[in-house]
């Protein structure tokens, strides 16, 4: 039996995939969207796996450095060894600074840690280039998007910094570069005020030139076998302080951070999914209604309505496939473009792939629907 | 005696209510003959379309009985629940332009109602193929339609109706298209048709210049059919 759709789309190739290359890219633009959501994930955890803390310790009533402004002093580090169960701590400090570069400032959150600590907060993985950090001041290592080189000076404050190392994938949870330089350093950055501040503080009455022994965070491992809520319960009863396992800091990053962005992320792409799918609803109709002369004369002659059915679902169906495969490569070629991770799942194209296709089924309805209504009598008469 | 392939009896076709009502045809009686070529003729807007649609099964009458063959079709009411089934196994259509199907090819277009049938797809292009060496255009057994002229496709569409054997040809103003030479050709093609395939040919038409070409001339006239030889003059 001659198969129609395979006629029919053969005679009009050309226009058939421009077409399908066209619903590709808002397909591609779909599967974007997902891919910018899994990534807004993934840098969200790109901290928690590289420091491996089991428990993050912050300022009492606050949710911690990521999601509120929080300040303990960095001598906790120490009293907290004292407490069953914690077995290594480190004092960090969090804060987002623009790097002053050739072209444009680039914004970065600096995270400050004691080098010579318990716990690095570089993943030797991530490193590309260079070294940790080797001193207490003046050193720098930075993510490789910042555009930076091994050797560059980086001027911060009253200071100038050198780059000793480049990593690779280091991004805080909302997407910025990370850079690393050593806690003393950053504490001067966060807490030091300038001679001016300190002098116009003095004239107020106001002693003191900022507490530079302060950070925002103190992480800490536990020795085997102590129960991560247990020892939590601890700190928060004996320090006063806010203290957060792992998976409650997981659940900060991903959920109460980012949670509006992803339900943004989640509309744009429902949208994005409806009007998909609206786009190929016209176009079937608009190729059923460029065939509505030949669909009634097939009427006429008696070819039955299922015959004319299955070219319409099959061309509309090809064309849901062809638009994903075209999608599909279109967004692996641009997703490296984008300026914040976008990671492209398997899941997600197959998820979408299902929904193209039901979309397209329904989109045919209405193709089918012209079929059924045609009049063969539109034949005669000219 | 010939065998009567077309009979029409009290057919009546009326549109509206009230003060919309018209009546297009009302109470036509005629037949054609199997190897009969009949041009049907009435000024415009006097029902030839209609008329012709109802003989094709495509619009219901309001009254009346068809037979097509041996069968009653129509009496009051389709008596066949499918009407298209009586369109693709007992007629064939000719249109004004030759409306084939852009993206099929010659045999294609050709052979698409006979493997709709169910004849094979090698049977129904044997047989296109004889019907379109019959016509001499087998060596464009493979064109598109679009490479071909007008005339050939008026070939091919005639191909096309003959392809699922059928009873009766109806031509909807088949030469409208055609310049006078070309035009002659096509009636004279049906003529050949009707008599060596043995159907009955009803051919709707303007042309007065085709009238001789044809056995018999069916005239709409006061909402009815009359029958006029050929030979008889002012028959439009």
């Amino acid at each position: 039996m001659i198969n129609l759709a395979q006629k029919d789309i053969q005679h009009t190739l050309g226009k058939f995939i421009v077409t399908a290359m066209g619903v590709g890219m808002l397909l591609g633009i779909v599967l974007i969207m997902i891919g910018v959501y899994r990534g807004m994930m993934v840098d969200a955890e790109i901290l928690l796996q590289d420091l491996n803390a089991d428990l993050w310790i912050v300022q009492e009533n606050t949710l911690g450095p990521f999601a509120e402004a929080s300040r303990v002093h960095e001598d906790l580090k120490n009293t907290l060894r004292s407490i069953d169960g914690v077995d290594k701590t480190a004092a960090l400090t969090f804060q987002n600074l623009q790097l002053p570069a050739a072209t444009k400032p680039v914004r970065v959150v600096a995270v400050g840690f004691d080098p010579f600590g318990d716990i690095n907060a570089i993943n030797k993985k991530r490193l590309i280039a260079g070294h940790g950090l080797t001193k207490d001041h003046f050193q720098i290592v930075v993510s490789l998007k910042t555009g930076f080189k091994l050797g560059d000076t980086i001027t911060l404050g009253h200071d100038n910094y050198h780059v000793v190392g480049i990593t690779k994938g280091t991004v805080a949870s909302g997407g910025d570069l990370l850079v690393y330089v050593s806690l003393k350093d950053a504490q001067r950055l966060q807490f030091l005020y300038s001679n001016a501040r300190i002098r116009n503080d003095r004239a107020r009455g106001i002693s003191g030139g900022g507490d530079t022994k302060m950070v925002n965070a103190i992480i800490a491992t536990l020795k085997p076998g102590f129960d991560v809520d247990e020892v939590a319960k601890n700190i928060k009863r004996w320090k006063h302080l806010a203290v957060f396992t792992r998976a409650q800091e997981h659940t900060i990053l991903t959920k109460n951070l980012i949670e509006k962005a992803s339900k943004q992320i989640g509309m744009f792409t429902a949208i994005l999914v409806l009007v998909s799918t609206i786009i190929i609803a016209l176009i079937i109709y608009t190729m059923t209604l460029e065939k509505m002369k030949e669909i009634s004369i097939m009427k006429l002659i008696g070819i039955p309505n299922t015959l004319i059915i299955k070219m319409i679902v099959q061309e509309t169906l090809l064309l849901g496939v062809l638009a994903f495969i075209f999608g599909n490569g279109f967004s692996h070629l641009i997703a490296g473009n984008f300026p914040k991770r976008v990671v492209l799942e398997t899941p997600d194209a197959l998820a979408l792939f299902a929904v193209v296709i039901i979309a397209s089924i329904f989109a045919s309805f209405i193709g089918v629907r012209k079929v059924i209504h045609a009049d063969p009598a539109a034949a005669i008469g000219g | 005696m010939k065998k009567q392939s077309i009979r029409v009896e009290n057919l009546v076709k009326s549109f509206g209510k009230g003060e919309n009502f018209v009546d297009v045809i009302n109470g036509a009686s005629f037949s054609v003959d199997k190897g009969e070529l009949v041009a049907l003729v009435a000024p415009s807007g006097a029902g030839k379309t209609t008329l012709l649609m109802m003989i094709g099964c495509v619009m219901e009458p309001t009254s009346g009985q068809i037979y097509l063959g041996d069968e009653k079709v129509y009496d009051g009411q389709w008596l066949a629940k499918d009407t298209r089934s009586i369109r693709r196994e007992k007629i064939g259509f000719i249109f004004q332009a030759h409306y084939l199907i852009p993206f099929l090819n010659v045999i294609e277009n050709v052979t698409l109602l006979p493997q709709t049938n169910g004849l094979t797809k090698e049977a129904s292009e044997a047989k296109a193929m004889e019907i379109l060496e019959y016509f001499d255009i087998g060596d464009k057994a493979h064109a598109m339609p679009s490479q071909l002229s007008g005339g050939q496709n008026q070939r091919v569409a005639i191909a096309r109706a003959l392809a699922n054997s059928p009873e009766i040809i109806l031509a909807d103003e088949p030469t409208a298209a055609l310049d006078m030479d070309r035009s002659t050709d096509v009636v004279k093609m049906l003529k050949r048709i009707a008599i060596e395939q043995d159907v009955a040919v009803i051919m709707v038409t303007h042309d007065e210049a085709m009238l001789p070409l044809c056995d018999r001339v069916l005239k709409i006239e006061d909402k009815k059919v009359i029958s006029i030889k050929t030979a008889d003059e002012h028959i439009i």
